[in-house]
């Protein structure tokens, strides 16, 4: 229940600030920018690039913005009237990373909409390859900025200042953030691997599951890297925040 | 796991607590350090239902420290505590909604109203949304803060938060409030303010246990008080109790009708320690333990009109609570 209760607080506190609001509006517009100033992306569908700035400044703004809201937290002591009441303390930093990355996910479809849309009108972006090429960009970008929030969380968590914050975000967020992209150059093909693990055993694939199969290995890797990244990051800020004493 | 091997002074706290079935609160033997140093040594007391109890001591005596294990903020330390026989913090989830809770420094988040503050509190409390509205308007009139429900938490003044901060503890009606330094930095308007509203939730049935290092702030509304110094309790029991332990008589306190010239050394009389010179017109004698107060009385009175003065006024000095207070934490309460 508080964990509910908690991420739709935070929602209604995360989409009213001015860091929302300029992702919300401020990342459509600067893909336009982009697409005015540079006209010519070479090979590159200009929706995978819009992806690529959505997820790249869009992921460091809120890594930023969560940690130095759960460092100022911290260090005022808000955490302390909620962790009196019978709340779990990893709701509280669940909440936050559920909340901001909703906001950013909206934002990213957004923009996103808008390369898309460009690369069709321009015919940058062949109709047959629209949905494969936009799933992907879909993945990168989610995993992207799932990884860049977890790193805020656990940024806010462990840093003892706002300065120090802000800084290793910058340098550590944004190198954490890109190994999801690690699968445009790899190009890794697992999509039998599924099947053949489950042979291994002398097993067949769940008609329910054979979806995934169908899945380019390259979006598949993209989001397990970044599932990967989010889940330790996550719990070992979990782990440490519930050392804390608030 | 303790390291500090402090020196043991005599206090209550050696005592066995006097338990009883009213007990709702019992600390036995209570002892926390941090980095080897022992920040609490061996507290124990109770506190009854229905008892309004300050809990007073100098800044870094222990007061907080005691207060956030009481309300498991602190799970980590040596001894036995118990709320309505519940070991905390083991099953303090079983004490769910009964403690309320104001800390030291209160804070909120920025972005939120009053109103949205106390609903998120409600809930998280256990209080239904079907009479949490209710509640809210309720708690906002009692602290006198309904005119900012709707107003953003940035916005208002550090009294005002002061004040939130008691609403959310009380939010939702809790048997036990646990408050630390709730007067601190409030005007005396807000001060009385709070006194009024710790009667009143008293007179209604609450158990309150408020810490605060000025004693005069907790005089006219304990029923109890327990004075810690440097982690040890010097004194349990009622105002009354503390102001007889406390009390000295070996002052006397001289007004005369004219300036005083220091023509004589008052100190040669026999059981004269020393002599202070508050006003021109005012003499404080500070005499020997164990003295004979009338004939040390007489030998001052005999030099002083010898010397031509006139005394207005020979009384012992009673000093006010707070001075008492003082000369108490300083002198380690072994008086």
């Amino acid at each position: 229940m508080s964990l509910k209760l908690l991420f739709k607080d935070e929602l209604k506190g995360f989409y009213k600030s001015n860091v929302m609001m300029f992702l919300w509006i401020g990342l459509p517009l600067v893909v336009m920018l982009f697409h005015i100033l540079t006209p010519n992306t070479g090979d590159i569908p200009f929706s995978i690039m819009t992806a690529l700035v959505v997820s790249t400044l869009g992921g460091t703004l809120a890594a930023i913005m969560l940690a130095v809201s759960i460092i100022n937290e911290k260090e005022e002591h808000v955490y302390t009237l909620f962790v009196v009441r019978p709340i779990k303390r990893k709701h509280l930093l669940l909440s936050k990373f559920l909340a901001v990355y909703t906001c950013l996910a909206i934002a990213t479809v957004l923009a996103l909409m808008l390369g898309l849309a460009l690369d069709y009108f321009l015919g940058s972006l062949p109709p047959e390859g629209l949905l494969s090429d936009t799933l992907f960009e879909f993945a990168l970008a989610l995993s992207m900025i799932a990884v860049s929030s977890a790193v805020g969380v656990f940024i806010g968590v462990v840093s003892p200042s706002v300065l120090v914050g802000v800084i290793l975000v910058i340098y550590v967020g944004n190198q954490l953030s890109a190994l999801p992209m690690l699968s445009i150059s790899m190009e890794l093909s697992i999509s039998p691997l599924l099947p053949q693990v489950l042979g291994f055993f002398g097993l067949s694939t769940p008609s329910m599951f054979l979806w995934v199969t169908e899945i380019p290995g390259s979006i598949r890797f993209t989001f397990f890297v970044g599932m990967v990244l989010v889940v330790i990051l996550l719990a070992a800020s979990i782990a440490i925040f519930h050392r804390k004493e608030l | 796991m303790e390291k500090t091997k402090s020196m043991r002074l005599p206090s209550v706290s050696e005592k066995e607590p006097n338990y009883n079935n009213s007990s709702l609160v019992i600390l036995d033997k209570i002892s926390k350090s941090y980095r080897g140093y022992k920040v609490l040594n061996s507290v124990s007391f109770h506190i009854d239902k229905g008892d309004v109890m300050g809990y007073i001591g100098p800044n870094g005596a222990g007061k907080t420290t005691t207060i956030r294990i009481l309300v498991g903020l602190l799970r980590k330390f040596e001894g036995r505590l118990q709320i309505k026989g519940i070991p905390v913090p083991a099953r303090i989830e079983e004490l769910n909604g009964m403690i309320g809770y104001l800390p030291q420094h209160v804070s909120f988040q920025r972005w939120r109203t009053v109103d949205h503050a106390l609903k998120t509190f409600g809930r998280l409390s256990g209080l239904d949304e079907d009479i949490l509205e209710e509640r809210i308007r309720k708690v906002l009139n009692q602290v006198h803060l309904s005119d900012v429900r709707h107003k953003k938490i940035v916005h208002l003044s550090g009294g005002m938060i002061q004040i939130l901060g008691l609403a959310q503890a009380i939010l939702h009606n809790p048997k036990f409030l646990v408050l630390d330094e709730p007067m601190a930095g409030l005007d005396p308007e807000n001060r009385y303010k709070v006194k009024q509203i710790i009667r009143e939730l008293n007179r209604n049935g609450t158990t309150v246990l408020f810490s605060s290092h000025i004693l005069s702030d907790v005089q006219d509304i304990t029923t109890k008080i327990a004075v810690l110094n440097r982690g040890q309790i010097m004194h349990i029991g009622s105002m009354d109790t503390l102001r007889t332990k406390l009390h000295s008589t070996n002052d006397i306190d001289i007004v005369l009708s004219g300036k005083f010239k220091q023509t004589q050394d008052l100190t040669k009389i026999a059981g004269v320690k020393g002599v202070e010179y508050p006003q021109p017109n005012k003499l404080l004698i500070h005499l020997e333990d164990q003295v004979n107060l009338d004939e040390v009385s007489r030998d001052i009175q005999r030099l002083l009109m010898a010397d031509g003065y006139s005394i207005r006024s020979f009384t012992p000095y009673v000093p006010n609570l707070e001075e008492l207070y003082i000369r108490f934490i300083n002198g380690g309460g072994n008086q």
